[in-house]
């Protein structure tokens, strides 16, 4: 990555030493995110990726422990959505409904956890025109959001088709890239405009996930995510 | 730090949405992850975001933990790991100092500050480590303890980014075959 060079994908290397390399951390960040997008799509790519973590794995061991200041333990429990600490039936519920979601998601090969609710997906041939169509699934068949996204004008249309928010909780919309998730704004029945981040890039995914009324708190996700979609060129 | 099936308990309240089970998986484990983190992103402030953002998609993600995956804790220490490497990786720009702490990571492996039990096939590692050659192992052991990029190694060996890419071919390969004769 260094000064500029071709950050063309180059000559296919061995899968095995790019999973190792992965697990290592010495991919760069491109080589990085083009890997977890692999292995979203091939199970035996995130497989190589999961041997070679826990290969190395005994190597954490060697780490000894910091205490982290106070103040992150405060912001994170502050970042929770509210109601959470009650553990409340509402959630409980809400949960249960949304489980068939997360089984899904599971399903589709995450790297060590987190990882596929936030992955990239793509990267779309970039077309001159710099329009995107995203269809937002949540593992079913039936699309929830359709996004319509033109990367020159910066905004995006969203036309809701199966997406309903449990009762008393609101969507919200996310366009994930590289810089990680950004807020788009809230999901209604209706469909709407809403303005990309500068950012925005056809790599980027679409997600919605479940937040209190009104959206999240802290400008970061907060509850499950439910759908995602990648970004396809019209 | 906690036994597997304290953290496999905390999961799965996790997974239901229990922030009191996220407040307690956090005060059993963060020490151990802000080490990871704070080995690799130097940045105090950026690494107490990455801590944070861990947490956050641990409590997204508590539902896809599979025991299968193999024991908590390490499942939990490579999503900090992963992230604290992106938050790294993104600054591309940045040529840091030579970020060699003096650290003997293979001394520290031979006698572990914590739950050794807990990060498994720690002695068939340390023989594979021992069996290549010296430099190569110390390439492999500072990218895995401290996050360095190739293009770090490359300075702190004084080679060409293409040599420490072959050094770490042929560590990562040297190691697969050493485990798999091993175990």
């Amino acid at each position: 990555m260094s000064g500029g060079g071709a950050p063309g994908p180059g000559p296919t290397p061995d899968p095995e030493l790019r999973a190792a390399e992965y697990a290592l951390g010495t991919l760069d960040a491109q080589e990085r995110a083009a890997l977890e997008r692999d292995a979203i799509r091939d199970p035996e790519t995130a497989g190589r990726i999961r041997a070679w973590e826990r290969r190395l794995a005994p190597l954490m061991g060697a780490v000894p422990p910091v205490a982290p200041p106070p103040r992150v333990r405060a912001a994170l429990l502050r970042a929770l959505p509210d109601g959470a600490a009650g553990a409340g039936d509402q959630l409980r519920q809400l949960r249960l409904r949304l489980r068939r979601w997360q089984v899904a998601a599971a399903g589709a090969g995450l790297l060590a956890a987190g990882l596929a609710l936030f992955v990239a997906i793509g990267p779309s041939r970039s077309p001159a025109g710099g329009r995107y169509l995203a269809v937002v699934q949540g593992g079913g068949a039936v699309p929830a959001l359709i996004v319509r996204v033109d990367t020159r004008t910066g905004l995006a249309q969203v036309r809701p088709v199966g997406a309903d928010a449990p009762a008393g909780r609101s969507l919200e919309l996310w366009y994930v890239g590289a810089e990680g998730p950004k807020p788009l704004g809230l999901v209604g029945g209706a469909p709407s405009q809403v303005r990309l981040p500068h950012s925005a890039a056809p790599d980027g995914v679409i997600a919605v996930s479940v937040e209190p009324p009104g959206g999240s708190p802290s400008g970061q996700p907060t509850g499950p995510v439910i759908y995602t979609g990648k970004l396809i060129a019209e | 730090m906690a036994d597997d099936a304290t953290l496999r308990r905390l999961l799965a309240g996790i997974a239901r949405g229990e922030a009191d089970q996220l407040a307690e998986l956090y005060d059993r484990t963060s020490p151990k992850l802000y080490g990871l983190i704070l080995r690799i992103q130097r940045d105090r402030a950026s690494a107490e975001d990455v801590l944070q953002d861990v947490y956050m998609r641990i409590w997204q993600a508590a539902g896809t933990y599979r025991p299968e995956a193999g024991p908590p804790l390490p499942w939990l220490c490579t999503i900090a790991r992963n992230r604290a490497i992106d938050s790294v990786r993104r600054v591309v720009e940045h040529q840091g100092p030579d970020l060699d702490t003096g650290e003997d990571w293979v001394a520290r492996l031979i006698d572990p500050h914590d739950g050794a039990a807990a990060f498994m096939d720690r002695s068939a590692l340390l023989a594979c480590l021992g069996r290549l050659d010296p430099l190569h192992r110390d390439c492999v052991v500072l990218a895995y303890c401290e996050g360095q990029s190739r293009e770090d190694l490359a300075r702190h060996f004084d080679r060409p980014v293409n040599t420490i890419k072959t050094w770490l071919h042929r560590s990562l390969a040297g190691l697969k075959t050493c485990l798999e004769a091993v175990s």
